[in-house]
C-alpha cells in the first residue's frame, strides 16, 4: 500500500501544531518577515560604511562592523533575502523539472524511461557539491548561476521519487478504468496519477530547503555565488574567515544559516509525520 | 646440572640486564646530543602562499620566484642592502664605454657553480641568450642587447642598441641569475634563436638547480613545499641557515597560526590588520617601507565600454577615489601614497603631490564629459590578498567612492589566471592589480606602464583599438633618461613619471609597507628591491 493511499485510507491528514512544527514555522516565518519588511525598519544601509572597521559588538552595532565598516547585523538580516529567494527558486524549479521527468519516465516506460533514468543516474553519480561547483564555475559567478547550478544537482532526486510513485499508482484499478473509458494520456497523468503521487515529493522538498540554503551559501563561500558587495551569508562568512580574529563577522551569518536550516528541517520533519502515517 | 643450568640462566639474565642498562645509558647520553643536533640543523620554515609559475630562471616571473632564484642563482651584480647601490657578485668589476653602449664584465675566477665547476663567460652568454630567446615574461630585461661576446673565459662584453644607464642595475634582477650551461644543456637546455620551442630543460629545473648561489634546490612539491639547502660548495660567504622550507599556506590567518603554534618560523604575507591582532610574546612583527605598488588601471580601449573613458572621465575617476580611506581600511594606514606609478625613492619617483580626493571636482569633470548621469563599468579583478591588501575589500571601497559620481562598478573577483586572460584579451574597463620591481631602476616602470608601443599596459589599455592613447613624447623621454647619467637621468625620469601620472591610466593606490612576522630568534629579514627577501641574510638562534 502506498504512502498516499495509507494517508487517504485514514482520511484527510490531521494537521496538529506539534512543538517542532511551531518552532519551525516561527523561525522560518521570522526570516520571511525580515526579508520582506527590512527596508521599512532598518537602521543602517547594508552596503554603506557606517562606523570604523572591525568594531566588536556594541549597543550601536549589535553584531559589530566588518572589515569595511558596515553593520554586520544589518547585512545578516538583509542576507535572508538571498537565501530564502534562492532556496525557494531552487526547490520549486527542481520539483517542477524533476517531477516532470520522473512522471514521464514512469508513465511512458520503455525507452523513454531508460533514457531519462540513465540521465538521472549519471547526474546522481557525481558528488553533489562538486557537480554544483563545476556547473557554477563553468557558468561564471553570480546568484542566478548559483541557482542554476543547485537546480542541476537537485532535480534528479525528485525525478526518482516521482517515477516510483507514478509506477505505483499507474497499476491501480481506477487508472485502468479511466484508460478503458478512453481518457487521454494527458488526462490520465494530470487528473488521475499526479494528484496521487505528490505527497512524498512535497515532504522531500520541504526537508530539502535547509540543504539548499547550505549548498548555496557554500558556493558563495568559495566565491562562486553572490558577488561583493551583496550581503549574502556564505560570502559574509568567507569575509569572516579572512578576518579570523574578528569573530563577530562570521557569527551573525553563521547563526542565520543554522537557524533557517533548522527551521526548514523542523517543518519538513513535522510535515513528514503528518503526511506519512507509516512513520508514526 | 640444575645449579649449572640455573647459573647459566642467571648469567644470561645478567647479560641481558647489562645490555639493557647499557642501551638505556647510551640512550640517555645520546638523545640529548641527537636532540641538540636536530635542533641546530632544524630547517627554517617559511609559511607563504607560493605563486611559483616555474623554477627555470628564463621562464619564471613571480614574487616567490624572486626569492628562490636570487638564493640559488648568483647574478653578475647584486643590489646592496641600501636598495640603490650596485655591488659585485659573479662579476668582480665592470666598465662601460663613453656612451654606455658597450659594457665589459670581468668574472670573479673564484666563482663556482654548486657542482664545483667554474663560472665562465660562456655560461653568462648562454644564460642571457636563453632568457632572450625563450621569450618568457622577463625577456624584456635584455630587449636592447645587440650582442654578447666572450673574448676569454673570464670576460663578457655586452653591446647595447642604445645607451642605457640602468642596464647594469637591471642585471641585479633574479631572472638574470647565471645558469650552469653545461649542466642544463645536458638536460635539454637550448639557448639558440629557436629556444622557445626547442628548450626542454624546464622539467629538469623543477627538480634540480644549476646555479652559483648560496643555496641549492633540494626538492619541490607544487602546492605543498619548496626545500632549499645550503650550497656546501658556495664560493662566497656561507649563509648561516642550513635549510629553508617554504610551506604552502594560503592566507594570513593560517600563516599566523602556524607561526604561533611553532610550526613555522617566518610568515611572509600577513596583513597589518591580522598582524595587529597577534598577541604572542614569542612572535615579532616588523614593518619596513617597500617598493611594491598596488594600483587601479583604467582601459579606454577595452571592448564594449558603455561610455568612452576619455581623459576627463579618467581624471574624474582618479579624483573620486578616497586613497587615504583605502590605505586606512586595507593596510591599517601602513602604506604610502605615490604621485606616479614609480615608487618613491626610485629615479624620478616621489616627485610632486599625489592626486587629491576631490569628489566635487570629479562630479564637475563628469558633467563636462557629458556623463553626469553616470554609467556602469565592469570591474574584474584578481581575488587576491597581495602585500597585505585584500583586493575585494579595496574594490568595494572604490565601488562606493565611484558611486558618488554615478559610476556603478560591477565587481567581478576572479582567479589570477582568469584575470590575466581577460585583461590581455578584450581588456577590462577598470581593474586593480600590483607590481613589484625586479631591480632598482625606473625604466622597468616605463617599459611596463607607459602609453607607448610595446609596453604591457599600452596593449591592455587597448592601445590598438585607441591609438590616440599613445604619447609620442614618452619613448623620446625614456631614451633621453636612459642616455643620461646621475641627476640628469633622475630629472628626466621625473618628467616621465609626470607623463605616466597624467595619463590617468595607471592610478597608484598605495605602496604598502612590507610586514615581517617571525618567531623570536630570527634576524636579518629585510625587503630587497630586486629579490623580495634575501635568504642568505637570515640568521636563526
Amino acid at each position: 500500500m502506498s504512502m498516499v493511499l495509507g494517508a487517504k485510507a485514514q482520511g484527510k491528514p490531521k494537521i496538529t501544531l506539534r512543538p517542532v512544527l511551531i518552532a519551525g514555522l516561527l523561525i522560518v516565518g521570522f526570516w520571511i518577515v525580515v526579508a520582506l519588511t527590512i527596508d521599512v525598519w532598518t537602521v543602517y544601509d547594508p552596503l554603506k560604511l557606517v562606523a570604523r572597521k572591525l568594531q566588536p559588538p556594541s549597543f550601536e552595532h549589535w553584531l559589530g562592523t566588518d572589515a569595511l565598516g558596515r553593520d554586520v547585523m544589518t547585512r545578516t538580516l538583509y542576507g535572508a533575502r538571498y537565501s530564502i529567494a534562492i532556496s525557494m527558486i531552487v526547490v520549486v524549479c527542481s520539483v517542477a523539472f524533476g517531477s516532470l521527468v520522473g512522471a514521464m519516465a514512469g508513465f511512458f516506460g520503455g525507452w523513454t524511461d531508460s533514457v531519462l533514468m540513465r540521465l538521472v543516474d549519471i547526474t546522481l553519480s557525481f558528488p553533489p557539491v562538486l557537480l554544483a561547483m563545476a556547473v557554477a564555475a563553468s557558468l561564471g559567478p553570480g546568484l542566478q548561476n548559483t541557482a542554476i547550478a543547485v537546480i542541476a544537482v537537485w532535480w534528479p532526486v525528485y525525478a526518482r521519487l516521482m517515477r516510483g510513485q507514478v509506477l505505483d499508482v499507474i497499476s491501480r484499478d481506477h487508472i485502468e478504468a479511466a484508460r478503458a473509458g478512453g481518457a487521454s494520456s494527458y488526462r490520465l497523468l494530470t487528473k488521475h496519477i499526479l494528484p496521487l503521487s505528490w505527497t512524498p515529493t512535497i515532504i522531500s522538498a520541504t526537508m530539502d530547503f535547509g540543504q539548499v540554503v547550505l549548498l548555496a551559501a557554500s558556493l558563495s563561500f568559495i566565491g562562486l555565488g553572490a558577488q561583493p558587495p551583496s550581503p549574502e551569508w556564505g560570502s559574509m562568512i568567507s569575509d569572516g574567515a579572512a578576518h579570523f580574529y574578528s569573530w563577530w563577522i562570521a557569527f551573525g551569518p553563521g547563526v542565520a544559516i543554522l537557524s533557517l536550516g533548522l527551521g526548514f528541517n523542523f517543518i519538513g520533519d513535522a510535515l513528514r509525520d503528518i503526511l506519512d502515517p507509516r512513520e508514526l | 646440572m640444575q645449579p649449572k643450568h640455573l647459573d647459566t640462566r642467571v648469567v644470561a639474565a645478567r647479560r641481558r640486564a647489562v645490555i639493557v642498562a647499557a642501551t638505556m645509558l647510551t640512550s640517555i647520553v645520546a638523545f640529548p646530543t641527537l636532540g641538540s643536533t636536530q635542533n641546530a640543523g632544524k630547517p627554517i620554515v617559511i609559511a607563504r602562499d607560493m605563486d611559483l609559475n616555474s623554477l627555470d630562471p628564463s621562464r619564471a616571473f613571480c614574487d616567490t620566484c624572486q626569492i628562490y632564484l636570487s638564493s640559488v642563482y648568483d647574478r653578475l651584480v647584486d643590489l646592496s642592502p641600501d636598495n640603490k647601490s650596485i655591488v659585485p657578485m659573479l662579476a668582480k668589476e665592470w666598465t662601460a664605454n663613453s656612451d654606455a653602449t658597450v659594457l665589459t664584465f670581468k668574472l670573479d675566477p673564484k666563482a663556482t657553480f654548486s657542482d664545483g665547476s667554474q663560472v665562465e663567460a660562456k655560461d653568462v652568454k648562454w644564460t642571457f641568450e636563453r632568457l632572450k630567446n625563450i621569450k618568457g615574461g622577463m625577456a624584456y630585461l635584455l630587449d636592447n642587447v645587440k650582442s654578447i661576446e666572450t673574448p676569454d673565459k673570464e670576460t663578457v662584453v655586452i653591446a647595447l642598441t642604445a645607451p642605457n644607464s640602468e642596464f647594469v642595475g637591471s642585471l641585479t634582477a633574479p631572472y638574470a641569475g647565471i645558469i650552469n650551461s653545461d649542466a642544463v644543456a645536458e638536460h635539454g637546455g637550448e639557448a639558440g634563436p629557436e629556444a622557445s620551442s626547442k628548450d626542454n630543460a624546464e622539467q629538469w629545473l623543477l627538480a634540480n638547480s644549476a646555479g652559483a648561489g648560496p643555496y641549492v634546490l633540494e626538492s619541490y612539491s607544487p602546492n605543498h613545499e619548496l626545500r632549499l639547502k645550503r650550497n656546501d660548495n658556495y664560493w662566497g660567504k656561507k649563509p648561516s641557515v642550513e635549510e629553508f622550507v617554504f610551506l604552502q599556506t594560503k592566507d594570513a590567518v593560517s600563516q599566523t597560526q602556524l607561526l604561533e603554534n611553532g610550526s613555522a618560523d617566518i610568515a611572509m604575507q600577513v596583513d597589518p590588520t591580522t598582524a595587529k591582532a597577534i598577541n604572542n610574546e614569542n612572535v615579532i612583527v616588523e614593518t619596513a617601507p617597500s617598493f611594491n605598488m598596488v594600483y587601479v588601471a583604467v582601459s579606454p580601449g577595452a571592448k564594449n565600454l558603455p561610455h568612452p573613458l576619455d581623459a576627463k572621465i579618467r581624471e574624474a575617476i582618479a579624483s573620486a577615489i578616497d586613497y587615504d580611506g583605502i590605505i586606512d581600511l586595507t593596510v591599517d594606514g601602513k602604506g604610502k601614497r605615490l604621485p606616479a606609478p614609480i615608487p618613491n625613492g626610485f629615479p624620478g619617483g616621489g616627485i610632486g603631490e599625489p592626486i587629491k580626493h576631490d569628489v566635487e571636482k570629479a562630479k564637475g569633470l563628469m558633467k563636462e564629459a557629458g556623463a553626469a548621469d553616470g554609467f556602469t563599468l565592469a570591474a574584474t579583478y584578481p581575488n587576491v590578498n597581495q602585500y597585505g591588501v585584500d583586493y575585494t575589500l579595496m574594490m568595494q571601497k572604490i565601488q562606493q567612492d565611484l558611486a558618488e559620481i554615478n559610476i556603478k562598478l560591477e565587481l567581478q573577483p576572479v582567479e589570477f589566471s582568469v584575470w590575466r586572460e581577460k585583461v590581455n584579451g578584450d581588456g577590462i574597463p577598470l581593474t586593480a592589480v600590483f607590481f613589484a620591481p625586479d631591480y632598482y631602476g625606473s625604466s622597468q616602470y616605463a617599459q611596463y606602464f607607459a602609453m607607448m608601443d610595446g609596453t604591457v599596459w599600452y596593449k591592455r589599455a587597448g592601445g590598438k583599438n585607441d591609438p590616440s592613447l599613445a604619447n609620442p613624447e614618452t619613448p623620446k623621454l625614456l631614451a633621453a633618461a636612459l642616455a643620461a647619467q646621475g641627476e640628469k637621468s633622475g630629472e628626466l625620469f621625473g618628467k616621465l613619471a609626470g607623463v605616466l601620472a597624467n595619463d590617468r591610466i595607471i592610478l597608484p593606490i598605495v605602496s604598502p609597507d612590507a610586514v615581517f612576522v617571525s618567531r623570536k630568534g630570527i634576524s636579518g629579514l629585510r625587503f630587497s628591491a630586486c629579490c623580495n627577501m634575501v635568504l642568505s641574510d637570515i640568521q636563526a638562534k
